[in-house]
């Protein structure tokens, strides 16, 4: 049931903006460390490349594997960003207020990060500026558009510029506000970013409009990055386990899976950090509990078709790496763990209203998730290729080295450091969004019955 | 004869309203009045004249340039440097058009967000009379004026209304 | 809460009028009766064309029931029957449990599609008794089955369809017994003998309305976890496994959704009929048809994303049985149906759909939704003919050596496509006589949360939330 909290816009605009007003005492500590960790993961990142890949353990056959495995993964935490501005956009569901931009910042920061990987993940990093402009026409060659590995960089691109297009967009009511909030050089900045925004009807139409038909176009981006990603994998035959139609649907849906739990992760921090319980309350939370069960179980369906259709062709190579996942150590611990956290434990939690609405359960209930799908990806990648291993006479397997957990590492400091050197300046509670809340719901009797209403406008 | 524009300032939507009619009813001309708000509020609500715009045809002209340079881009640059790769044929439709998509969709998007800004009328610099307390729940009922000679009727209008306060500006 | 492009003030549209629940009772159960001449004549019409379908299949099944190269075209219908009549009644589920407002009025006329389910089952009996068990000359097909018993595809088949029409039932049932309750206090003669023995003693107390909605919530859930199963296993039992070498992960999902798409068209068409000559205008408003006409276009956009996934993972294989399966099904002698599909399952229908006006509008909208009917029919008829084509001997190889011929449907296919088709129409239309085509309490229930009203100096509509 939607609570109805009657907030005026002084206390909103003090509460939603005290990360840009006021400083936070944790803030700077959290960000200095944070800091520090992003700029040890960096020298890590300029070693191996210096030193070359050897430094890793990737080596034959397992040429892919942590880097490409987090890659995925923070492509799957940036689908969280138009999952819930989008749709719930579309949907007119007015719980996804509190949450939308802290979303779409999550994509923008996990796309930046998940583009890093491949980058990094070549043999010579620096001949991939080539591969932009000016390609290296005297070699005879142009980059492979047939390939899934050059449609993943125009797929990735084109959401991360539609997704920062759209956070700009949005921010612009805000970035008004602030103007009117600051003085002195933030005055000034945020004079030039807002643009001349003033609030006329045209101009909120716009937002209205404009927001509508943002989110329609970025939900085909949304759907078709990930696909691509996907395919990857799925067009190599040669690979067990990979040569899957269905790897498209289900990785989007992992995504989505993962996505909103990293949003549930995000919102629970969002609201112990900056003592948002106005704002950001346990129905928000039961809300997004729902939506997991419906999208997990969906990709619970997904797993099970992909496994029950990989033993469907009685294929020998495929049939030994399905035994080889369930069957040998350490993929069947990794595998059981991956089931554990990813479906077992939280979503039968998450059926009880009780675990739904308690905001410290769905913070570990997300982060479990998590785990599990970042254990999904690894387990859909790696057995696949570390199967081969007693064939090529490599003596060991696949061990990822401190290197490769290092930079793991890094990239979850670096969301985090993005994120919160962006609260610093900019809101990560849409403040106008409340506002219009207040606005375009009320109570009404049904009765005597007190029943919360929502005012829509007239088609 | 100088431009000039006043700002009354409301705390209630009903006064904003009210102010409105007045000025409707005063003989101002629709589109030399207008409301601001901080938040938005449903589509005439304070009967205010509700703008035309031409958003929708903004992703259509970026999809079909986007559309076209895709062809262009993957085309033109297999054809110029063949390189045969899995046994697939130079120009793979199949292949071609997740990037021929991708940059429809790109071009469309930023030709979107070029029409949210241009459509919104921004960037304005030079936005006008304004006053920080709308970001704080104020209702401005701004008037932009030709002559000086219904400055006078405006004030009257605004203050029958229910104006805490009436900005001037040059 | 978001408008759309609107130029100007004239063309709001101006809020649903508010009509007295009683009036709702009166208006709605009246519409039982009294049916016109032309609908006895359609009745008529689709009950003949019906009876020569069910004629048209024994004689085939008594004619040619050794023979499985011949019953494709069957096999085709009961997926498209499944997609149609299956998928209609999710309308009556999804958005209730995604607390849409929008589809109370309707619910009622997407559920009556269950019953047409008895369409799916009598098509698919002959079909089971031909379909050859895994174990043919010595040898075990490729099936999801693995290790199971022989006729464990014939079993669970049948016992899945049986379950969704049982479960669709009592969805359907579920949500009517305040309507049954209202025929027993309104209606006269038998329709209120029926009504008070399936209202069961309904009153209207807060405990019946608890157990109400939680019976909705139960079986809307079971029914969709019944349809999915049932999808699973019509497309691959009697599709996939038919044929060797192909191997498609996402085809029971492509399935699933497609038919998702069909009962939406389905519902589509049955809304602006019974608008239109029944006189709902003032009961099923533009918001109906605007919501569904989004869900239409999302699964007409989703139809192109599934094929496309499938499609795009053989083309790069290019292994044999990649290269067999898209010969089969799309590029050799079905070429002509794949693109026929192809055009009237998304492209036609992708741009009647996206435009505004269309979704704001009926007639459109129901040209659209005949026109994916069509195009699915097609696309089922690429998938199923060609599989159920491939001799029983080829069955064991590892791929698809040799491609069967295309074949143009005997003139009982015919009758038993359109026999099919009828059968689910009249049904549908017999059971209007039955029960109001639309829900009474639920429209009562819009009425009384959806209110027009006016904000400040604008118009706008109040929707309570209870939920």
């Amino acid at each position: 049931m939607q609570q109805r909290r009657e907030l005026d816009q002084v206390y909103t605009n003090r509460k939603l903006l005290n990360g840009q007003l006021d400083t936070p005492k944790w803030w700077a500590p959290t960000v200095t460390i944070l800091g520090i960790v992003v700029v040890l993961g960096l020298i890590v990142i300029a070693v191996m490349i210096n030193k070359g890949l050897g430094m890793t353990g990737l080596a034959r056959p397992v040429y892919w594997g942590l880097f490409i495995t987090t890659f995925v993964f923070w492509v799957g935490i940036s689908h969280a960003g138009i999952m819930i501005s989008a749709i719930l956009r579309l949907t007119q569901a007015e719980w996804r207020r509190p949450v939308t931009r802290a979303a779409e910042l999550l994509t923008v920061f996990s796309l930046l990060t998940a583009l890093v990987f491949p980058l990094i993940h070549a043999g010579r990093p620096w001949r991939i500026a080539y591969w932009i402009m000016p390609y290296d026409l005297a070699r005879g060659i142009y980059p492979n558009i047939r390939s899934p590995l050059i449609m993943d960089p125009v797929a990735i691109s084109t959401y991360l510029t539609g997704s920062t297009l759209f956070l700009y967009i949005a921010l612009l009511p805000d970035l008004g506000n602030l103007r009117d909030r600051t003085t002195g050089w933030k005055n000034a900045m945020y004079t030039v970013l807002a643009l001349g925004w003033r609030g006329n009807p045209r101009q909120w139409k716009m937002q209205t409009v404009g927001g509508i038909l943002l989110s329609a176009l970025m939900l085909p981006i949304f759907v078709s990055v990930h696909s691509i990603v996907s395919w990857d994998f799925a067009v190599a035959s040669a690979v067990e386990g990979w040569h899957s139609t269905i790897f498209a649907p289900y990785f989007v849906i992992g995504a989505v899976h993962s996505g909103v739990s990293a949003v549930v992760t995000m919102m629970a921090l969002m609201r112990w950090l900056w003592k948002w319980d106005d704002f950001i309350r346990p129905e928000h939370f039961d809300a997004l509990a729902r939506l997991l069960i419906v999208v997990s179980t969906g990709w619970l369906g997904f797993t099970f078709l992909e496994l029950i259709f990989a033993l469907y062709g009685q294929d020998a190579p495929e049939i030994a790496l399905r035994e080889m996942q369930m069957f040998q150590w350490p993929w069947n611990g990794l595998f059981i763990l991956f089931f554990l956290t990813a479906y077992a434990i939280p979503v039968p939690m998450w059926l009880f209203k009780r675990v739904r609405t308690n905001i410290a359960l769905m913070f570990w209930t997300s982060i479990l998730v998590n785990i599990g799908m970042w254990l999904e990806r690894f387990l859909i990648i790696v057995p696949g290729l570390a199967r081969r291993t007693p064939f090529v006479y490599t003596w060991e397997a696949y061990r990822p080295s401190a290197v490769e957990w290092t930079i793991f590492i890094w990239s979850f400091a670096w969301v985090t450091f993005l994120m919160l050197l962006f609260s610093k300046f900019f809101p990560l509670v849409p403040l106008f969004e409340q506002k219009e809340s207040q606005v375009f719901t009320t109570d009404v009797m049904i009765g005597r019955a007190k029943v919360p209403a929502i005012i829509r406008e007239a088609d | 004869m100088s431009t000039q524009s006043i700002l009354g300032l409301f705390q209630q939507p009903e006064s904003a309203a009210d102010a409105m009619d007045g000025l409707k009813e005063a003989g101002f001309e629709l589109g030399t009045f207008d409301v601001l708000t901080g938040t938005p509020y449903p589509e005439g609500a304070f009967g205010e004249y509700v703008p035309q715009h031409r958003l929708f045809r903004f992703p259509a002209f970026g999809a079909i340039i986007g559309f076209t340079l895709s062809i262009f881009l993957t085309s033109v640059t297999q054809l110029a440097y063949p390189m045969v790769t899995g046994g697939k044929p130079i120009l793979s439709i199949f292949a071609m058009l997740i990037i021929m998509y991708e940059m429809t969709m790109l071009a469309g998007v930023i030709a979107t967000v070029i029409g949210i800004v241009f459509e919104s009328r921004l960037p304005n610099m030079k936005p006008g009379i304004y006053d920080t307390r709308i970001t704080e729940g104020w209702i401005g009922v701004v008037v932009t004026f030709d002559d000086d000679s219904k400055v006078a009727d405006a004030e009257s209008v605004l203050n029958k209304a229910g104006a805490l306060e009436i900005k001037h500006a040059k | 809460m978001a408008s759309e492009a609107v130029a100007h003030e004239s063309e709001h549209h101006a809020p649903p009028p508010q009509v007295a629940a009683d009036v709702i009772a009166q208006e709605l159960i009246a519409t039982t009766t009294g049916a016109t001449g032309r609908f006895k004549a359609w009745a008529w019409i689709l009950g003949i064309l019906s009876i020569a379908g069910i004629v048209a299949l024994i004689v085939k099944f008594i004619d040619q029931g050794d023979d499985s190269t011949k019953w494709g075209y069957v096999a085709a219908m009961v997926s498209f029957l499944l997609s149609l009549a299956g998928g209609a009644p999710m309308v009556a589920m999804a958005p209730v449990m995604a607390k849409a407002n929008w589809v109370r009025p309707i619910t009622r006329i997407a559920s009556l599609f269950s019953f047409a389910g008895v369409a799916t089952l009598i098509m698919l009996i002959p079909l089971v008794a031909i379909l050859p068990p895994l174990v043919t000359e010595g040898a075990r097909r490729r099936t999801v089955w693995f290790m199971a018993p022989d006729y464990s595809p014939h079993f669970w088949t049948t016992l899945g369809l049986v379950l969704l029409l049982v479960t669709g039932i009592m969805l359907f049932y579920s949500a009517a017994l305040p309507d049954f309750a209202s025929m027993r206090d309104h209606s006269t003669g038998w329709r209120q003998r029926l009504g008070k023995r399936l209202a069961r003693g309904w009153v209207g107390t807060d405990a019946q309305w608890r157990t109400l909605r939680m019976r909705i919530g139960m079986f809307g859930t079971f029914y969709f976890f019944i349809l999915v199963f049932v999808n699973f296993l019509i497309s691959t039992d009697f599709g996939q496994s038919m044929v060797p070498g192909w191997r498609d992960a996402i085809f029971p999902m492509y399935h699933t959704v497609s038919g998702f798409q069909a009962g939406v068209a389905g519902v589509v068409i049955a809304l602006y009929f019974s608008r239109k000559y029944m006189k709902l205008e003032k009961y099923v408003h533009m918001d109906a048809f605007w919501s569904l006409g989004r869900l239409l276009f999302a699964l007409t956009l989703l139809w192109i994303y599934f094929f496309y996934s499938s499609f795009i993972v053989f083309w790069y294989g290019r292994s044999e049985n990649d290269i067999a399966t898209l010969d089969l099904l799309i590029k050799g002698p079905m070429m002509p149906v794949f693109i026929a599909a192809m055009l009237l399952i998304w492209f036609v229908p992708w741009w009647i759909l996206i435009w505004n006006k269309v979704r704001r509008g009926t007639g459109a909208m129901v040209v659209g939704s005949f026109i994916i009917l069509i195009g699915l029919l097609l696309d089922r008829i690429r998938t199923f003919v060609p599989a159920w084509s491939v001799p029983p001997d080829q069955i064991h190889e590892k791929w698809l050596k040799v491609i069967p011929d295309a074949y143009w449907p005997s003139i009982f296919d015919v009758l038993i496509m359109v026999g099919g088709i009828s059968l689910v129409a009249l049904i549908v239309m017999l059971m209007t006589r039955v029960i109001p085509v639309l829900s009474v309490w639920q429209v009562q229930e819009f009425n009384l949360l959806s209110k027009p009203i006016k904000y400040i100096r604008g118009h706008a509509t109040l929707v309570a939330k209870p939920d």
